[in-house]
């Protein structure tokens, strides 16, 4: 579903990222992690063409992401993507984040795209905050929101960029369950995170990535008890506790 | 009590929708090129960037009653004919106002965080379409309030006119109390004009922001 080869960026001078070979089958999830700084945002980014690269290729469902005469926003329509800071539209109620895309990019009518946004809402577990505005929603409800204006697209592959990171402990939970739920349904996903009690649970593969480069891969637990590298191991000692 | 005001109710009155017609025009002309100023400091244009960062740093560190002065004793100059008291303050309103309401406009669009766009295009919306539903209608949010407050500003603002013997409400007032000596009762109610007609602009003002603090 997505392959990616011998992928480099820079800014400027400084290299973000390093020959990057990677591939996300049909219905797999991936969990990349690393410390920050390491590229993992800007590879997501790479992926959907919100940030340009210089060498190499990335292909999704087939269509090359870097060719010039791919239309991204098409492209985009395939790709969910869920952030670190929700991002919800503060203006709009959590229905109408929902609608906007399918209303304007689909066409969809309004009723049906309402009737998409309220199974989605009810399948994250929050019909009851259709109408609330996002200030009035906490954390973990401002991100299943965010996950479901994701999902009303009916994407082929679902993003997430360290999700859980900006939540309070008791709402990671609640984030990380929708998450399980959606890769057990076979949903393709790449997932930027730290929480390896999720990895363990439904990664297909994890990748540790450092300094711009992937410096290690694994399925499932070998990957937690024999790290190749020094810097893995280290860094897994610090999130592992 | 007001008797030095009822003689002369017509003519200060009169002093009044010239103060309208001021605030009006200073708006009317202010706000759109207030607009293109909040574009151009957020170009990334040097040609346009710099002479607009330029005249916005110039003109926000000189107090508009030198604005006022300046334009019109040095614009007659310049075409070689005296300039009325109107135009001449209408344009010096102009050329100040705007670059207040080009800095609101900036922070407004500013203040948009560069994620919510984002999470627009992931949802394959359009650059227009990113502008049109998200950038805008956020950004127009924000700005809203301290928009209104700065045109009560302007509107207070009118009365530096004055300077240039603009016959506005202030102007008048002054003129009848060298007749009547009737200062109290004449600034007084110049005060009580000015304080309804900006208390209602205020009112209007919060509204907004109750509003969006609901919205978000």
């Amino acid at each position: 579903m997505i392959e990616i080869r011998n992928m480099s960026k820079w800014y400027g001078d400084f290299q973000v990222l390093k020959d990057i070979n990677e591939e996300v089958k049909e219905g797999q999830t991936v969990v990349v992690c690393g410390p920050s700084g390491s590229g993992k945002s800007t590879l997501l980014r790479c992926i959907n063409g919100l940030e340009p690269f210089q060498k190499g290729e990335i292909t999704v469902d087939g269509v090359s992401v870097n060719d010039p005469a791919t239309n991204l926003y098409k492209l985009r329509t395939e790709i969910g993507m869920v952030f670190q800071r929700f991002e919800l539209y503060p203006h709009m109620t959590a229905l109408q984040n929902i609608t906007l895309a399918p209303m304007k990019v689909r066409n969809w009518r309004r009723r049906e795209a309402e009737a998409k946004a309220m199974e989605l809402l009810e399948r994250v577990g929050i019909p009851e905050k259709t109408h609330e505005y996002p200030a009035n929603l906490s954390g973990g409800q401002q991100q299943r929101v965010a996950i479901a204006r994701s999902l009303a697209m009916e994407p082929k592959i679902m993003m997430f960029d360290e999700p859980t990171s900006a939540l309070d402990p008791e709402m990671i939970k609640e984030v990380l369950e929708v998450m399980t739920d959606l890769s057990k349904s076979g949903m393709t996903m790449i997932v930027v995170t730290h929480e390896m009690g999720f990895a363990r649970e439904v990664a297909d593969e994890i990748i540790f990535m450092d300094e711009g480069s992937i410096v290690e891969r694994g399925t499932d637990i070998s990957f937690f008890q024999n790290p190749k590298s020094p810097r893995t191991k280290d860094f897994l000692d610090k999130i592992l506790i | 009590m007001f008797d030095a005001v009822i003689n002369n109710i017509s003519y200060l009155m009169g002093g009044f929708w010239v103060t309208i017609k001021l605030a009006f025009f200073a708006l009317a002309g202010g706000i759109p090129l207030g607009i293109l100023v909040g574009l151009g400091r957020i170009s990334s244009n040097k040609w346009v960037y710099y002479p607009v960062t330029l005249y916005v740093n110039i003109i926000r560190n000189i107090p508009l009653i030198l604005v006022i002065f300046w334009f019109y004793f040095v614009m007659p100059i310049i075409i070689g004919s005296p300039l009325d008291p109107f135009p001449s303050a209408v344009i010096s309103f102009i050329i100040f106002e705007a670059t207040y309401f080009g800095e609101i406009i900036r922070a407004g669009y500013q203040s948009v965080s560069k994620g919510q766009i984002e999470a627009g295009y992931s949802t394959g919306l359009t650059y227009i379409q990113t502008t049109r539903y998200i950038l805008i209608p956020i950004a127009l949010r924000r700005m809203l309030p301290s928009m209104i407050t700065q045109s009560i500003v302007t509107y207070q603002d009118t009365c530096l006119a004055f300077v240039i013997g603009l016959p506005e409400l202030v102007r008048r007032a002054t003129i009848v109390d060298t007749l009547e000596v009737r200062s109290i009762q004449l600034f007084g109610f110049v005060a009580i004009v000015f304080f309804i007609t900006c208390y209602i602009g205020s009112v209007i003002s919060r509204r907004f922001e109750v509003k969006r603090e609901e919205g978000g």
